[in-house]
C-alpha cells in the first residue's frame, strides 16, 4: 500500500458571472481525492471542464475559492514561510501548447540554466546538470542554443520537461501534455514520461481528454463532468 | 521585403543624421546662433539661409534647434514611456486592486485636457523648457500605459509564465525577465512615436509662444519667423526650414519606430 | 454521373521549396497522385511533411517565398500556370479549402445569412432573396434545426460546434467540385470530431465532390477515405485504396507509424523527424528504418506497384 502522497479535499472553484446578476458559476465543485506516491493518477473530462484549473490549484499557482489541498499531510494553505519552499519544488507542472511553454525571447540553454540559478548551483555543476538533463529527456546539446521557435513540438515538451526534473520534484502534474504533438511523437514522450517515473519515482497526476492515453498510462482515474467528480477507480 | 528594410534603414539613418546635428552643434555651425549680424538678409555665401530679425543666421539656428528639440522630444517620451511601462506593468500583472487604483488614475490622467494644461501651466510658471519637458511627459504616460497593460494581460496567461511561477521564481524576476522582453516590441514603437508627438507638440507651444526663449528650437523659430514678419514678406527660407527639419524628423523616427515592430510570419507546416 | 474531366485532378512532380534565412527548405519534394472522380484521398502525415503545403499549392496560396515546380492538372489546364484572376475564378468556386480551426473565421459582426450570402452574390451575381433560400436549404441538409433563424443570427450566438459546420457549409456553398480539407479535426474533442467528419461526408454527397482530407490522424482518415496517401518529409511513401492498407501496410515507416497508435499500444518510432533544409541522401526514411539496407543511404527508391498499391521502398522491388 502506497503513502497517500497528495490529498485533494472538497476543491470548489466558481467564477462570478452576469452584469448585474452576481450569480456564481461552479468550475469545479466538492472535488476531493488521494494520489498516491509513486502512481499515476488520471483526471479525465471533456474540454474545458476546469480540468486545468484543477491541475493549477494543486499545483498552487491558481487558489480555490473553497477546500484544501495537503501535501504529506501538510495543508497548503497553512504552511509556513519555510515549509512551502519545498513543496514548491517537489510539486510541478507541465502545460499542454508546446509552443507556450517556454519563453520565446530565451535560448534553451537561458531558460534550463536560470532554473539552475535559482536554487544557486553553482556555474561548474550547472554545465553538467543541463546535460544530464537533455540525455535524459533524449535531447542532443546543439538545441542549446536555439530559440523555442527554431523547436518541433516533441523537442519544446522535451525540453519543458528537462526544466522540471532540474529541480529533482517528487509530483509533476501533466496537463495534456502530448495532446499538441503528432502520433508518434505522443508515443515518444508517453514512453519517457513512463520511463521516469520509475527511474526516478515519480508520482503524476494525468489530466486528458483522450481515454486511450489515460488507459496507457495512468493507475487511478478520476472522471469530472459537469464541475462534479464522478468516480474514481 | 527588400523595400521594407531599405525604408528601416533609411529611418535609422536619418535619425542618426539628426542625434549627430544635435550632438556636434558647436562644431557644425558656421556661427554662434547668438551672434548678430545684419538683420533680414536673403540667403547668401555667408548665411545659406540668411538671418532672422535680430541678425542671428538662421542655419545655425536650426543646428542648434535639433539639440533642443531632440531634448525636448526624447526627454518627454522617456518620462512618459518609463511611467506608463511601470503602471502599465504594475496594473497588467498584479490585476486585482492594483490594477482598478491604476486605471482609475490613468482615466483622471486621461480627461486632463493636456494642451490647456501646458499652457496654463506656462502662463504661471516661467516658460522653461524642463517644465514643458517634464509636463508633457507627465501627461503622456497614459496610452503607453494602457498598451502596456493591455500586453501584459495577454503575456501574464501563457504558460511560460504559469511555469515560471510553478519552478519557484519570485514576482520580480518573473516582470523582469518573462514578461519585460516580451512587451519590447510594442513599447518601442510606441516610445518612437511619442518622440515624434512630443516634439510636434512643443514645436506648437513654442509657436503658440510659450516655448522656451533661451533655447532655440525649431518651434520657436517658427514662432519668430511668423510674428516677425518672415511671412509676411515671404522669406520662406525662414519659416519653411524648421517645419521641413520637424517633418523630416518624425518621418525617420516612425520609419525607425516600425522596424521595432514584431514580424510573426505564418509558416505552413 | 459526376464529370471526369470536371473533378479531377492530376498532380505531377509537385516540388516545393522555400527559401528562409536558415537555408532552403525542401517542404514538398517530387509529389504526384492523382485525385479520382468523386473519391475522397487522404494525405497523411505528421508535422512538416509537406501535407498542408500541397493543398495550399494547389490554389497556390502559398507564401511569397515559395517556389513551385511541376504541373497540377485542372480541367487541362495548369494551375500552377494561371494568373490570379483565373485562379480567383477556380478558388471558392471550383476548388474550395476548408482551413483549419474555421470556427475562428466567421466575422463577428455579420449575420451569419450575409456572411453565407456573401460568396452566392460575389461570384454568382445573385440576388440577395435567392442567396438567402439556397443558404437556408444548405442549413437544412447540413441538418440544422432552425435556418431561419440561424440566418439572422450571429457568430457569438453560436457554439464552437455549430461555428465550425457553418463554416465548411460556406466553404461549399458554391458547389465546388474539389473541396480540400486541411486538417479539419485537429483539436477538437472526439464529439465535435465526428460531428466535423459527417458533415464533411455529406457536402461530399450533395454535389459528388471529390475531396482531398488531409489530417495527421490517422483513425479519421481511415473513416472518411477511399484512398490514402502516407506523406513523410515531403513525399509520398505510400499510396492506396484505405481499406487495404490498415488491413496491412506495406512501407516500414506506414508499419511504424501504425504501432505508434494507441490501439496497438502507442509503439514509439525510433529517432526524430528529418530536417527540411539538409534531408538524409537516400531514401528520407532509412536513418530510422530497422529494415534498411546498404542502397538505402545512396539512392532513393523508385515506386512499386502491388496490387493497387504504390510503394516507395527496395524491400518490394
Amino acid at each position: 500500500m502506497c503513502a497517500v502522497q497528495l490529498e485533494v479535499r472538497n476543491i470548489s472553484k466558481t467564477y462570478e458571472t452576469g452584469l448585474f446578476s452576481r450569480k456564481a458559476r461552479f468550475v469545479l465543485e466538492n472535488i476531493s481525492f488521494d494520489v498516491q506516491e509513486g502512481r499515476t493518477f488520471g483526471i479525465v473530462g471533456e474540454s474545458g471542464t476546469g480540468k486545468t484549473t484543477l491541475g493549477k490549484i494543486i499545483a498552487a499557482i491558481e487558489k480555490p475559492t473553497a477546500g484544501e489541498i495537503l501535501f504529506r499531510g501538510n495543508t497548503l494553505a497553512v504552511m509556513k514561510r519555510k515549509e512551502f519552499p519545498t513543496f514548491r519544488r517537489n510539486v510541478q507542472m507541465m502545460f499542454q501548447d508546446p509552443e507556450g511553454s517556454l519563453n520565446p525571447k530565451k535560448t534553451i540553454r537561458k531558460s534550463l540554466d536560470e532554473v539552475l540559478r535559482l536554487i544557486k548551483m553553482p556555474k561548474g555543476t550547472r554545465e553538467y546538470a543541463i546535460r544530464d538533463s537533455l540525455l535524459t529527456v533524449g535531447l542532443s546539446r546543439e538545441i542549446l542554443v536555439r530559440y523555442p521557435n527554431q523547436l518541433s513540438g516533441g523537442q519544446n515538451q522535451r525540453v519543458a520537461l528537462a526544466r522540471i526534473l532540474l529541480l529533482e520534484p517528487e509530483v509533476i502534474i501533466l496537463d495534456e501534455p502530448t495532446s499538441a504533438l503528432d502520433i508518434s511523437v505522443q508515443a515518444q514522450i508517453l514512453n519517457l514520461l513512463k520511463d521516469l517515473q520509475l527511474k526516478k519515482a515519480l508520482t503524476y497526476i494525468f489530466i486528458s481528454h483522450d481515454m486511450d492515453v489515460i488507459r496507457f498510462m495512468c493507475h487511478d482515474i478520476g472522471i469530472i463532468k459537469n464541475s462534479k467528480l464522478l468516480a474514481t477507480c | 521585403m527588400k523595400n521594407k528594410t531599405t525604408l528601416n534603414r533609411l529611418g535609422l539613418v536619418l535619425v542618426a543624421l539628426f542625434v549627430l546635428v544635435a550632438v556636434f552643434a558647436d562644431i557644425i555651425t558656421p556661427h554662434s546662433p547668438w551672434k548678430r549680424f545684419e538683420p533680414y538678409e536673403k540667403p547668401s555665401k555667408d548665411h545659406w539661409l540668411g538671418t532672422n530679425d535680430i541678425g542671428n543666421d538662421i542655419l545655425s539656428e536650426l543646428i542648434y534647434g535639433t539639440r533642443a528639440s531632440l531634448i525636448v522630444g526624447l526627454g518627454a517620451a522617456a518620462i512618459a514611456t518609463l511611467l506608463g511601462l511601470l503602471i502599465g506593468l504594475a496594473s497588467g500583472y498584479f490585476k486585482g486592486p492594483v490594477d482598478e487604483w491604476l486605471m482609475g488614475i490613468t482615466d483622471i490622467f486621461l480627461m486632463i485636457p493636456r494642451i490647456p494644461l501646458i499652457i496654463i501651466l506656462a502662463a504661471f510658471l516661467k516658460s522653461s523648457f524642463w517644465i514643458i519637458m517634464l509636463a508633457l511627459g507627465f501627461l503622456w504616460w497614459t496610452s503607453t500605459a494602457r498598451i502596456v497593460r493591455s500586453r501584459t494581460l495577454q503575456v501574464r496567461e501563457m504558460d511560460f509564465v504559469a511555469s515560471s511561477k510553478c519552478l519557484g521564481f519570485k514576482n520580480r524576476y518573473i516582470l523582469l525577465s518573462d514578461i519585460l522582453p516580451n512587451i519590447f516590441p510594442v513599447v518601442v514603437p510606441k516610445f518612437m512615436l511619442t518622440v515624434a508627438t512630443a516634439m510636434i507638440s512643443e514645436a506648437s507651444l513654442s509657436f503658440l509662444g510659450l516655448g522656451d526663449p533661451s533655447m532655440k528650437s525649431w518651434g520657436l523659430m517658427i514662432n519668430f519667423a511668423f510674428i516677425k514678419g518672415g511671412l509676411i514678406n515671404e522669406m520662406w527660407w525662414w519659416y519653411l526650414s524648421p517645419g521641413v527639419c520637424i517633418i523630416l524628423f518624425v518621418f525617420s523616427i516612425v520609419l525607425l519606430g516600425f522596424s521595432f515592430e514584431e514580424h510573426r510570419e505564418i509558416v505552413i507546416r | 454521373m459526376p464529370d471526369e474531366a470536371t473533378s479531377s485532378l492530376n498532380i505531377r512532380e509537385l516540388k516545393v521549396t522555400f527559401d528562409t534565412p536558415l537555408g532552403t527548405v525542401k517542404a514538398v519534394d517530387d509529389v504526384s497522385f492523382e485525385l479520382n472522380a468523386g473519391e475522397t484521398l487522404a494525405l497523411v502525415g505528421e508535422t512538416g511533411c509537406g501535407k498542408s503545403v500541397v493543398a495550399h499549392s494547389i490554389l497556390k496560396l502559398l507564401p511569397a517565398n515559395a517556389k513551385i515546380k511541376g504541373q497540377i492538372l485542372f480541367r487541362n489546364q495548369n494551375l500552377l500556370k494561371l494568373g490570379e484572376k483565373d485562379l480567383a475564378q477556380i478558388r471558392g468556386k471550383e476548388i474550395s479549402l476548408i482551413m483549419q480551426n474555421p470556427a475562428l473565421a466567421l466575422n463577428p459582426v455579420y449575420s451569419i445569412g450575409h456572411q453565407m450570402t456573401e460568396p452566392l452574390m460575389v461570384h454568382e451575381g445573385m440576388r440577395k432573396a435567392k442567396a438567402i433560400l439556397k443558404a437556408k436549404d444548405l442549413l437544412k441538409r447540413l441538418r440544422f434545426i432552425g435556418p431561419d433563424v440561424a440566418t439572422r443570427a450571429y457568430p457569438f450566438e453560436m457554439s464552437g460546434g455549430m461555428k465550425q459546420r457553418i463554416l465548411i457549409g460556406i466553404s461549399v456553398i458554391l458547389n465546388p467540385k474539389i473541396i480540400i480539407a486541411d486538417e479539419p479535426t485537429t483539436g477538437l474533442d472526439s464529439r465535435l470530431r465526428d460531428m466535423v467528419l459527417e458533415e464533411l461526408r455529406l457536402v461530399k454527397e450533395m454535389d459528388r465532390s471529390s475531396m482531398i482530407f488531409i489530417s495527421h490522424d490517422l483513425k479519421a482518415a481511415r473513416e472518411i477515405s477511399d484512398r490514402i496517401a502516407i506523406m513523410y518529409a515531403g513525399e509520398i511513401l505510400e499510396i492506396g485504396s484505405t481499406a487495404e492498407f490498415f488491413k496491412e501496410p506495406f512501407h516500414p515507416y506506414s508499419k511504424k507509424l501504425l504501432d505508434s497508435l494507441p490501439e496497438r499500444g502507442f509503439n514509439p518510432i525510433p529517432g526524430t523527424s528529418p530536417s527540411v533544409i539538409h534531408p538524409p541522401e537516400g531514401c528520407k526514411f532509412h536513418p530510422r528504418c530497422t529494415s534498411r539496407k546498404e542502397i538505402c543511404s545512396k539512392e532513393s527508391p523508385d515506386f512499386v506497384r502491388i496490387k493497387d498499391r504504390d510503394i516507395k521502398c527496395v524491400l518490394y522491388s
